[in-house]
């Protein structure tokens, strides 16, 4: 009981002032929050429409190459994840020393959508999965110091969104010009990942549901890959004129198999504003 | 994946696992610590008034024992992870507080201030990023400290100690003036902030049956 401040409290206004200066801390943290959640709904919003806007232009009906294709998407996609850039940008001062884990969790749901969104640019443009490091260089200063740090298991969560929206990729892209390969090789990563992630799942909360809904998108990669197998042995032609009898045999898919769950809805919905959604 | 990253990926991720046993282990320490406390204050309702210094003298040296916890936990803590981790060790810390708050209450009839209750459990203010002593913690363990003292109210008296009610209604009212002044969000503090009302309460009625029946004379 060395200094003034450690002494104990006799009358009551002492008490009140002591209370004083708890309401300043609670509601400074709770303002703070306040904003946090605020920035973090709209990041997840921002994610969603460079999602839909990937998707769109991905499987635009052009004549070119889905690789042409991929690429040009990625390429609007990043202006998309720079703009979600600066708002993390924006959030570094509400982050600084402990108050990032005072508030991971009322910035991890726009944070995992953001790595949904960048991992998917990233996937269109290189084929591969965006590493935990190139994630954390994206949020980081031009001097590279980062505006907080990112967890392994934002990371990991955000990655298992992927692979739903590399599914929707894999379905539309099926029908296009050499999309047969693409879905081939889509199903191929998507496997990759839910093997990388399967012996991270007891440490990580949370990815083992996430693992699950991959498992439903990679079957549904399988059954169109199936689908289309099954139809294609039927004739014996080039690849280019089965490309088009593949494309007249995938109209009907999108209805058929859009009761499967909720999943798929979501993808119909891609173009609307469908704003129910299970992330919220 | 490539396979070095995956390598990164499942060292961070085993490094957490570990720290977490290590933190675990400290906190059921902490625990076991907090509910020995607890278990010898609970005397306090047994005990007649010139006997409590005593009793609160032989729980000190548990108090005291606290604090090589709580440096262990603070040294396991990595810097600005505080509140990552601190979900494992509330409640133990809630009770630590409600434990040293009492004694003073007991002591000296007056409140114990934050900065007061951290350091009576060894817990320094140069940790601030790694361990700490958070408001929200230090007023849980004033609601339990409400919640025995109106217990203790009913118990005094059946003692035949009559002033010891109109100490504590005074002490408590203090303390809820304080709490209304917080602009509480929807959460358990608030939710055990409203459930004061009924300590108060009976805090009151014992203070009515004694004054009504002229048992207390009030210094």
């Amino acid at each position: 009981m060395a200094s003034s401040q450690t002494h104990s409290l006799h009358t009551k206004e002492a008490v009140i002032d002591l209370f004083d200066h708890f309401r300043e801390e609670l509601d400074e943290q709770n303002d703070r929050r306040e904003r946090l959640i605020k920035s973090s709904r709209d990041i997840t919003n921002l994610s969603k429409r460079c999602i839909f806007l990937l998707h769109r232009v991905a499987t635009e009906d052009t004549k070119e190459d889905l690789e042409t294709r991929a690429l040009r998407a990625a390429k609007q996609g990043w202006g998309k994840l720079r703009d979600i850039q600066r708002i993390f940008a924006s959030m570094k001062c509400e982050l600084e020393g402990d108050l990032y884990w005072r508030h991971q969790k009322s910035v991890s749901p726009g944070l995992q959508e953001y790595i949904e969104a960048l991992s998917f640019a990233h996937y269109l443009e290189h084929e591969t999965l965006i590493s935990y490091q190139a994630v954390q260089q994206t949020l980081c200063d031009e001097a590279g110091t980062p505006y907080f740090p990112l967890t392994i298991s934002d990371y990991l969560l955000g990655l298992s969104d992927l692979t739903g929206e590399l599914m929707r990729y894999a379905i539309s892209a099926i029908s296009r010009k050499g999309g047969r390969a693409k879905a081939s090789d889509i199903c191929a990563f998507v496997r990759h990942c839910k093997a990388d992630f399967e012996g991270m799942c007891p440490r990580v909360r949370g990815l083992s549901k996430k693992q699950s809904v991959t498992n439903q998108s990679l079957q549904k990669i399988e059954d169109a890959a199936y689908t289309i197998a099954v139809r294609s042995s039927e004739y014996d032609l080039p690849s280019d004129i089965l490309d088009d009898i593949v494309a007249r045999s995938i109209s009907g898919y999108d209805n058929s198999h859009s009761n499967y769950d909720r999943k798929p809805e979501r993808w119909r919905d891609r173009d609307g504003s469908g704003d129910e959604d299970e992330y919220y | 994946m490539d396979p070095q990253d995956l390598e990164f990926i499942n060292d961070s991720l085993d490094r957490d696992v570990e720290l977490r046993e290590k933190i675990k282990e400290e906190v059921g320490e902490l625990d076991r610590k907090t509910r020995s406390m607890v278990g010898l204050l609970n005397k306090i309702h047994s005990t007649p008034q010139d006997k409590i210094p005593p009793l609160v003298d032989s729980v000190r040296p548990g108090l005291q024992d606290l604090q090589t916890t709580t440096t262990a936990i603070y040294e396991l803590i990595p810097p600005d992870q505080f509140w990552r981790w601190k979900e494992m060790w509330s409640n133990s810390m809630r009770n630590a507080v409600f434990c040293a708050t009492l004694m003073e209450y007991l002591t000296s009839g007056t409140l114990m201030s934050l900065a007061s209750a951290s350091a009576a459990l060894g817990i320094r203010e140069e940790w601030k990023n790694r361990f700490t002593l958070p408001a929200e913690d230090y007023l849980h363990g004033l609601i339990t400290l409400v919640n025995e003292l109106s217990r203790l109210a009913v118990n005094a008296v059946t003692l035949g100690n009559y002033e010891e009610p109109i100490r504590i209604s005074k002490f408590v009212k203090d303390l809820f003036a304080g709490f209304s002044m917080l602009n509480l969000k929807n959460d358990t503090l608030r939710r055990r902030f409203d459930s004061l009302k009924y300590d108060i309460k009976k805090i009151e009625e014992v203070v009515y049956d004694v004054s009504l029946r002229k048992l207390a004379h009030p210094a």
